[in-house]
């Protein structure tokens, strides 16, 4: 049985380990981005993935609680597919002693839910190898970060977070040379808006550092499960704690509290990949990210290109303009 | 002296007969207009106030907050931002000597009491942060430009299952310069069958294990507050900061069941909105807030017992969801034949008393997780729901908060069960900073809810 989320720090070793296969939407089919609701102010993205909860009630998702467009889209489920989706509470406020309990006690329940769905409980050996087999595979696709084409390396990354591991490349390892170095940094990226990075290449740039939500910055690495020190490292509930402090300990995204990790990691990587610009991706009504496009340009004193990501299939005229000119003006 | 709503220009010359007439007034006491010719309170010149000494008590404690947040900073007491907060952390911080909690958010509605002339909409704008989040984006200048309230000594804020227009906010503050201490608000949910589960005020109920992770985040605040007010913050010191916080509590119970309850209304509703937010607050004055809803809730029980009514039973009983913006709606309300029946303007839990049978941190962390922001809508509209029912609603308005990131799902969710569940004539509708321009529109959907109302009430007395 499959199990539906729209989050790179939900934990999928742990539903792997139940026997249930995490699919990160971000490369469903399905995913259908175009508009059906009418209130304004909705995310499409979170409409997204509402809809496809709505329109495949024998599909169970996995929501998170981290900003308020999925929370409440959530709420919208609740009686349409009662027992075939789950909000999974993810603390934001990383600093506090009680954000990994909180973590780890979602993965006790989360458990649950998975057993109801027909998952089982996992034993020690096979959680310990399902987490040792996404390390890995996280770890290969990062090795591959600077080298592979944005696109190839987008679709590497929700392959990875549709299929779990081994990560394959479907792509050859070459990235083009290119003149102007960008970063493509923001929200969820589905594979439906992947053209956004062909219209960056065909301006002229190239998209060295993806820090969307399901891009690199999705690929932590925890080390191994087996060098944790604890006597009761072969126990389950030992590994689940491991589980949740390390999900905990390696989030970095936006809507964290302070969201000061996610741009210490930006700052390494502009710097050592001497990026001269940042596309700013994020959907119509998204507070989380458009809130931080003047921060971001204060951080970092780089050109600032702020897109917003709507219902529409493709890229707008006005979006390729827009890129156009930005690349432009970079050279 | 019947009841009866005034002009800011009327309110002058009945202020100099209640002078006359021997009125005491507390320090913060005055001439309302005053607060349009010093700071500016251009809005004050479009509302309709009630011609009590006690709404007038209310308008100028109000109004003076900034003010009287200097004069404590002046004679060494600590101020403690109180961010996305509704009613927790300052029931702490008053149970400290020495600190004053002040809600930083209030600053939302000093656009409509300025309509605009502060310039905090705009400047919020430069600072990156645009129309597309709601009003309280302001609070973000005024910290910026600090001519609106002195800024406080520490700031906390929550976290976690919060409006994203606020967490990003709050956040782009922090990045300007204003260090904050975050604490974790988790999404509350029901209990599991094999989970222990916890009563909450407000007939909810949570996990335990959501109890306790709040309440040892709130440990963790009163640590901070102890080490600013020079004294910890005992079980004892926070249980009596609980009781009094109960007081007025109780109060606004009482005055919310007296007026809301009656036929007519002895007290406007835009009084009645602001008397409100004093619980989640007091205004940054505990001791005054009581006072100024002890002597609202003396004026509302005589005007009762003498059937003396600012609005009369003709009017359709609305209930109203959310706070709005513009203040000047509800005035608007009342104009257009409707009246306050009931309310939810986001903190009912704060309306709730908080158990003083537990542990006092145990009973505080109950009482924030029964915030109707942080679960699902679902329980929010259930208590709507009942309270309707209690206070015989004719009709519901969800007043959407312009750019608020809960609103876009919330509404229509809400307004579906409420309709469901009632059969009552529900709109959504979006009350922005200044309505003005919005007029025709908000009477257009007001008066036809008032209007389908009235027709539903025709028929059944038929």
């Amino acid at each position: 049985m499959e199990l539906f989320h729209a989050s790179p720090w939900v934990p999928v070793e742990w539903i792997k380990a139940h026997g249930l296969e995490p699919r990160g939407l971000w490369y469903a089919d399905e995913l259908n981005l175009g508009p059906t609701r009418s209130s304004a102010g909705t995310c499409a993205f979170a409409q997204a993935v509402v809809r496809f909860a709505e329109t495949h009630p024998e599909k169970p998702v996995l929501l998170t609680t981290h900003c308020d467009q999925l929370r409440r889209g959530f709420d919208t489920l609740a009686d349409s597919v009662p027992g075939r989706a789950f909000l999974l509470n993810l603390p934001t406020a990383w600093q506090s002693p009680v954000a990994e309990r909180l973590y780890d006690c979602e993965l006790d329940r989360l458990s649950r839910f998975l057993v109801a769905l027909g998952g089982y409980l996992p034993t020690a050996e096979a959680l310990g190898k399902t987490i040792d087999a996404y390390a890995r595979a996280r770890g290969a696709l990062l090795a591959q970060a600077e080298i592979c084409p944005a696109r190839g390396y987008a679709e590497a990354i929700a392959r990875f977070h549709w299929e779990g591991p081994p990560a394959s490349m479907t792509e050859e390892c070459a990235a083009p040379d290119s003149v102007v170095r960008l970063a493509l940094v923001g929200g969820p990226l589905p594979r439906a808006q992947w053209h956004l990075i062909e219209v960056i290449e065909k301006a002229g740039a190239r998209v060295v550092l993806n820090g969307t939500e399901a891009g690199e910055r999705s690929l932590w690495t925890g080390g191994s499960v087996e060098h944790q020190a604890n006597p009761d490292a072969d126990s389950v509930s030992s590994m689940r704690l491991w589980l949740a402090r390390n999900y905990v300990r390696n989030c970095m995204d936006m809507f964290q509290r302070p969201n000061t990790r996610l741009y210490a990691w930006l700052k390494e990587r502009l710097a050592a990949r001497a990026i001269q610009g940042i596309v700013l991706w994020h959907y119509v009504a998204c507070d989380l990210w458009r809130a931080e496009a003047q921060s971001l340009r204060e951080a970092f004193g780089l050109p600032l290109l702020l897109l917003d990501a709507g219902d529409a299939p493709q890229a707008s005229a006005r979006d390729n303009g827009r890129v156009e000119a930005f690349v432009e003006s970079l050279r | 002296m019947k009841p009866r709503k005034l002009t800011l220009v009327e309110w002058d010359q009945h202020y100099e007969e209640l002078v006359a007439a021997g009125l005491h007034e507390p320090a913060y006491g005055g001439r309302l207009s005053r607060h349009l010719a010093l700071e500016g309170d251009l809005r004050l010149r479009q509302l309709r106030f009630d011609n009590s000494p006690a709404a007038l008590r209310l308008w100028n404690f109000l109004l003076t907050e900034n003010q009287r947040l200097g004069e404590a900073r002046a004679s060494g007491e600590r101020i403690v931002g109180t961010m996305k907060d509704l009613g927790t952390v300052p029931v702490m911080v008053y149970a400290l000597s020495g600190l004053r909690a002040f809600y930083p958010d209030g600053a939302w509605w000093t656009p409509c009491l300025m309509e605009c002339s502060d310039g905090l909409l705009r400047q919020a704008e430069a600072a990156g942060i645009d129309a597309s989040f709601c009003p309280v984006r302001a609070m973000l200048a005024a910290f910026q430009n600090q001519e609106h309230f002195p800024i406080p000594d520490l700031l906390v804020c929550s976290t976690g299952s919060v409006c994203d227009d606020f967490s990003a906010i709050s956040q782009r503050l922090e990045r300007m310069g204003f260090p904050i201490t975050w604490w974790e608000m988790p999404r509350r949910r029901a209990p599991e069958a094999h989970e222990a589960a916890c009563p909450l005020p407000g007939g909810l109920t949570a996990p335990q294990c959501q109890v306790d992770c709040v309440r040892e985040e709130l440990g963790r605040i009163a640590e901070l507050l102890g080490q600013l007010a020079g004294q910890a913050l005992t079980s004892e010191l926070l249980a009596e900061g609980i009781r009094q916080a109960n007081q007025v509590r109780r109060r606004l119970g009482e005055l919310r069941q007296t007026v809301y309850s009656c036929v007519g209304a002895p007290l406007p509703a835009l009084e009645m909105l602001v008397a409100e937010m004093l619980a989640i607050h007091f205004c940054s004055d505990r001791a005054q807030a009581l006072q100024v809803l002890t002597d609202l809730l003396e004026e509302a029980v005589a005007r009762t017992k003498l059937d003396q009514f600012v609005i009369g039973e003709a009017a359709t009983r609305i209930y109203w969801v959310n706070p709005v913006a513009d203040l000047r709606a509800m005035n608007l309300l009342e104009d257009w034949g409707g009246r306050i029946c009931g309310s939810d303007y986001m903190f009912t839990h704060a309306l709730d008393p908080i158990p003083e049978d537990l542990p006092p941190l145990e009973a505080l962390a109950r009482t924030a997780l029964a915030d109707p922001m942080v679960g699902s809508t679902q329980d929010r509209a259930r208590r709507i729901v009942a309270d309707c029912r209690a206070c015989n609603a004719e009709a519901v308005v969800v007043s959407r908060i312009p750019g608020a990131s809960h609103s876009a799902w919330e509404g229509a969710s809400l307004r579906s069960i409420i309709s469901r569940e009632l059969d009552l004539p529900t709109i959504e509708l979006e009350i922005p900073s200044v309505c003005d321009a919005m007029l025709p529109t908000l009477a257009g959907r007001i008066q036809a809810l008032i209007e389908t109302s009235r027709a539903r009430r025709a028929a059944v007395s038929t």
